[in-house]
């Protein structure tokens, strides 16, 4: 739940959601839910050369098992916050 | 239960798979369906279910048509800019069970009429009517968000506990008249079916059972000092 709970506060920002089979999408983050699906909003693709038909999609929702990376804007990234909750994830609490 | 795009055949409304949970979401009549580079075929119907996609075409006695699995469906995305697709469609990627392996050239083996659809990766829906295109998008997003990856690392010999504590929620909810009573599931079977409820179940039941386990522990130890 812990990355659940931090890719909710990064909703509204610009992400890169790397899929396993190498498409690269930047967009909004619209929502993202427990399994870690997530929707992007004016979105467009990374490498537009290998994926012309993708170019017009303006939003799409992304199952979340088929994600490898997802960038992050440096602001989005509270390391203090993250070591915390990281911790008591650790702790099992 | 592979992944990707299956051919199917059936006489005429599809088959559910309703006594584990599998429910008709939506239909669309006047859908054509796109898969991979091929082009489309016209014209059809759109069965979504709470597990998988149907497409049925229109034209045969005995449907003929195309199934996945909202398990392999890894994006979906409302397409409207006529340079990417002519016409608006409902974009998805599919996940297959195939490599990546794109040179085997078998696109033309239509011939005996098997048709190999593991190199299907990407499938368009197109509605004859275009304003449908968000509201299937939704259900789109609904529907997967019902079929998380099956549990992937954990440990097989629980899973007996896991589904007998299950069925007993199951059993309770019945009598409730919330789930329609269903024979076949019996105690202690295992019948794969991985939805939203049964996960967040999973997960409660196993934290309370290595609480439970913690605990006996220390009563004993309390006992013993």
């Amino acid at each position: 739940m812990l990355f659940f709970s931090y890719f909710k506060d990064l909703v509204g920002r610009e992400v890169t959601v790397e899929l396993k089979n190498d498409l690269a999408i930047r967009g909004t983050l619209h929502s993202v839910d427990q399994y870690l699906n997530i929707k992007l909003e004016n979105t467009r693709v990374v490498d537009q050369d290998k994926y012309p038909h993708m170019l017009s999609v303006r939003n799409c929702f992304i199952r979340g098992s088929v994600v490898r990376y997802v960038q992050l804007p440096p602001e989005g990234v509270d390391i203090e916050l993250l070591h915390d909750a990281t911790r008591r994830e650790a702790r099992g609490g | 239960m592979g992944l990707g795009v299956r051919e199917i055949r059936c006489g005429g409304e599809p088959v559910l798979d309703t006594e584990n949970g599998e429910e008709l979401m939506r239909v669309q009549a006047g859908v054509d369906i796109a898969l991979g580079n091929r082009p489309p075929e016209s014209t059809g119907t759109l069965y979504i279910t709470t597990r998988q996609v149907i497409w049925l075409s229109d034209a045969d006695n005995t449907r003929r048509g195309y199934a996945v699995d909202f398990l392999s469906i890894s994006l979906h995305a409302v397409s409207r800019d006529p340079d990417a697709y002519p016409i608006p469609c409902l974009y998805t990627q599919i996940d297959t069970d195939a490599g990546e392996d794109h040179d085997s050239d078998n696109s033309d083996s239509d011939s005996n009429h098997v048709q190999d659809l593991s190199n299907i990766r990407e499938m368009r829906l197109i509605p004859s009517d275009p304003s449908q295109l968000d509201s299937l998008f939704e259900i789109f997003c609904d529907c997967a968000e019902l079929n998380p990856e099956p549990t992937d690392e954990e440990e097989g010999e629980e899973h007996d506990w896991i589904f007998s504590a299950d069925q007993m929620q199951d059993d309770q909810a019945e009598e409730e008249g919330y789930i329609p009573h269903n024979p076949n599931n019996t105690i202690g079977q295992s019948n794969g079916n991985h939805d939203l409820a049964r996960t967040v179940l999973q997960l409660q039941i196993n934290d309370k059972r290595f609480e439970d386990a913690e605990e006996i522990e220390d009563d004993r130890d309390g006992t013993r000092h």
